[in-house]
């Protein structure tokens, strides 16, 4: 079970937004980070093979997917950012009508909606209309949807956008266990979800890998790079304007800096271990 | 089929279309239906500045208008036609107001048409010629017409020629003596009501099916839709039957509500008669009942080809205003134009589902192609649906592919 892609690319007219980016997946979860605009979207919906690449190759198991069709949808379970719905169905019928579109026999996929809606704690809600669902309720339903075909590839786009903590939590340990076998991508800019679940972070930014490889291995790239400095109150703001700061703490009258810098910033400043946060920020700090 | 039964039964759950259902019912029925038939066309006068202003009496009205127009043998002849215009003098010598619908609408356009020379021209009522030509005058009724249409196809440059021989054979076909009765409610039907249906309905249609596809683009569920297995072909054709069955359920509903009402109001008295009572320069050999089914498929067929239309608009473009607006305008746009164009283009367009009139039937125009003369009713109900057939395959093709943006 293999998802590659070689050199995928997609202008906007002169604007580039995935810019030759190649990968070979194989099972495991990978967490696709950046921010917003760095091109995550697109390539999502290239791999999934609903947008056409201004050039380059989505392949499954060697398979040029745009040739196989049904064949290579059968395979995949996604869930677009900003999940579209029907708010006059309720969840029940709404899993239904996917698993109509994604060709499973009814009696089976009455069986799965039910276990679905349990997992991801909707059983009590099955026959409410979608549009009295909370933010967090709707985006259960789309990856409840996303799971409905038991899909050998899955691709969520910010899939805990809309989450609560504790929601976030149960859904990281649901594609945990449900990984295994099977390619999970998930795009999001909440650096955490992918430091607990990721076994491999790709970073983009600006339609390019900046970044490839397992959490730990990522982090060892920040190590000597992320400072703790205390400050007088009065002067943090300053030290703001002049460095990356991941984090402000007030230890009485002083506040102490996390900073990200490739430098010592201040003799007075001490090492810290660095965390998959500190990378990001790294990275992206002018965007974040 | 499970799919086309979900789609359609997704399509009904909007509260959009059944607003629009409820709305344009209300309409074609209960207004231009029932309360039409009751109060403001065949109640008595009351106010005559406004057909609001009549009684709402339209039911017994007609039952009368129905008796009165009986009681002339059931045929058009000279002898009935001048006691017609006798009943009327006699009415009016008694001061006896007879309604316009109680056939004097009728008399005063065969008079009219056949008879010009009797018009008194210095008479202050002049065109009210019932009131006051000489009946013993009014003879030779359908020699007269005859020479009417022959003038009439002349004028129209008709008069000659294959199209000449085309019309003057169906003209040959209609039967006389006339079968006659009364006239006033066939009219509201067949002139005014069923060819508006076709209008309305493209307002609806067009409210109702342009998000088809473009609405998934609206709600942000197409990404969604199109990464699985039946997501492209097949759920495009379910949409696509779902939008047609939609359009003859609107219809139906419609049609079984506006025939319900004419049964009550107008029943099933005079459907024999030639739709020529109501139009006399009519060429079609046809009787009203076969004038009602033709009009009702020319609005069946035309929303179904509409339907295409629209369908193939909103598998076009990502917007549902846009998908909206082109809608509209394929169908209201030609209507408007279209006094502004040649007159070859003028029936082109009339080709275009419901932009066409479906009262072509009382009418005398043809296309000519391929050296053929076509009675343009023959294309006006056969080509629209057509074209919204054709436009199915291009939609599908459209939706059934990945996005280039």
């Amino acid at each position: 079970m293999e998802l590659s892609f070689d050199r995928l690319t997609k202008h906007y007219g002169h604007k580039i937004a995935v810019d030759r980016v190649s990968a070979t997946l194989t099972p495991g979860v990978y967490g696709l980070l950046g921010a917003n605009g760095a091109g995550k979207t697109t390539l999502m919906r290239m791999l999934c093979a609903i947008l056409e690449p201004t050039s380059g190759e989505v392949f499954w198991d060697g398979e040029e997917v745009t040739g196989m069709g049904a064949a290579y949808r059968n395979v995949l379970g996604y869930l677009p950012q900003d999940f579209g719905y029907y708010p006059n169905y309720t969840a029940e019928e709404f899993l239904s009508y996917i698993a109509t579109l994604k060709g499973m026999p009814r009696d089976m996929a009455q069986r799965r909606i039910r276990e679905l809606l349990g997992t991801v704690g909707l059983l009590d809600a099955a026959r409410r209309k979608l549009r009295t669902f909370s933010g967090g309720m709707k985006q259960r339903v789309g990856i409840a949807q996303a799971l409905l075909n038991d899909p050998q590839v899955l691709i969520l786009d910010e899939p805990t956008s809309g989450l609560d903590p504790k929601e976030r939590v149960h859904l990281r340990n649901l594609l945990a266990d449900y990984a295994g076998e099977r390619i999970v991508i998930l795009s999001t800019h909440i650096v955490s979800d992918v430091e607990a679940i990721a076994d491999q972070v790709l970073v983009m930014k600006n339609g390019r890998f900046i970044l490839q490889g397992a959490v730990p291995e990522l982090v060892r790239q920040a190590e000597g790079k992320v400072w703790e400095l205390a400050v007088p109150e009065d002067r943090a703001r300053a030290w703001e304007a002049r460095v990356t700061v991941a984090n402000f703490r007030h230890e009485g009258e002083r506040v102490v800096l996390r900073i990200i810098s490739d430098q010592r910033p201040a003799e007075q400043a001490v090492p810290c271990r660095a965390t998959m946060e500190d990378l990001y920020l790294y990275h992206f700090g002018e965007e974040a | 089929m499970g799919l086309f039964a979900l789609e359609h039964k997704k399509l009904w759950r909007k509260t959009s279309v059944r607003v629009s259902v409820l709305l344009c019912f209300v309409y074609m029925v209960v207004f231009c239906g029932a309360l039409s038939y009751q109060w403001f066309e065949f109640g008595s006068s009351n106010d005559v500045t406004s057909a609001f202003g009549n009684n709402f009496d339209g039911y017994a009205m007609i039952r009368s208008y129905q008796a009165s127009a009986d009681g002339y043998g059931g045929y058009l002849t000279d002898e009935s036609f001048q006691r017609m215009v006798r009943d009327i003098q006699a009415d009016d010598d008694k001061g006896i107001y007879r309604e316009l619908k109680d056939n004097r609408s009728a008399v005063n356009d065969y008079l009219t048409q056949l008879y010009p020379e009797l018009r008194e021209t210095d008479n202050a009522y002049s065109i009210l010629m019932e009131y006051y030509v000489d009946s013993s005058k009014l003879t030779g009724f359908y020699e007269r017409r005859q020479a009417a249409v022959e003038e009439f196809l002349h004028l129209q440059g008709q008069g000659t020629g294959a199209e000449g021989e085309m019309l003057r054979a169906m003209n040959e076909k209609v039967e006389e003596p006339f079968r006659f009765g009364w006239t006033s409610g066939w009219q509201n039907v067949l002139g005014d009501t069923l060819p508006d249906m076709g209008v309305i309905m493209a307002l609806f249609l067009a409210i109702v099916l342009s998000p088809t596809f473009s609405g998934e683009w609206h709600s942000n569920t197409a990404p969604l839709l199109l990464t699985m297995d039946r997501g492209w072909r097949h759920l495009a054709l379910a949409k696509i039957l779902s939008g047609l069955a939609f359009a003859v359920e609107l219809f139906a509903l419609l049609a079984v509500g506006s025939i319900a009402a004419q049964l009550v109001y107008l029943g099933t008295d005079g459907w024999d008669m030639p739709i020529q009572v109501i139009k006399l320069l009519a060429v079609a050999p046809m009787n009203m009942l076969q004038a009602e089914i033709f009009e009702y498929a020319f609005a069946l067929l035309g929303a179904i080809g509409f339907a295409g239309v629209v369908m193939l608009l909103s598998a076009l473009v990502k917007s549902n205003v846009l998908a909206l607006l082109l809608s509209l305008a394929a169908a209201y746009g030609p209507m408007m134009i279209a006094q502004y164009l040649p007159y070859g283009l003028q029936k082109a367009l009339d080709l275009i589902p419901l932009v066409g009139s479906g009262a072509d039937i009382f009418r005398t125009n043809t296309f000519h192609i391929f050296g053929k003369y076509i009675w343009s009713p023959y294309l006006l109900i056969t080509v629209p649906v057509l074209i919204g057939l054709a436009c199915v395959p291009f939609a599908i093709m459209k939706w059934s592919r990945r996005q280039r943006v």
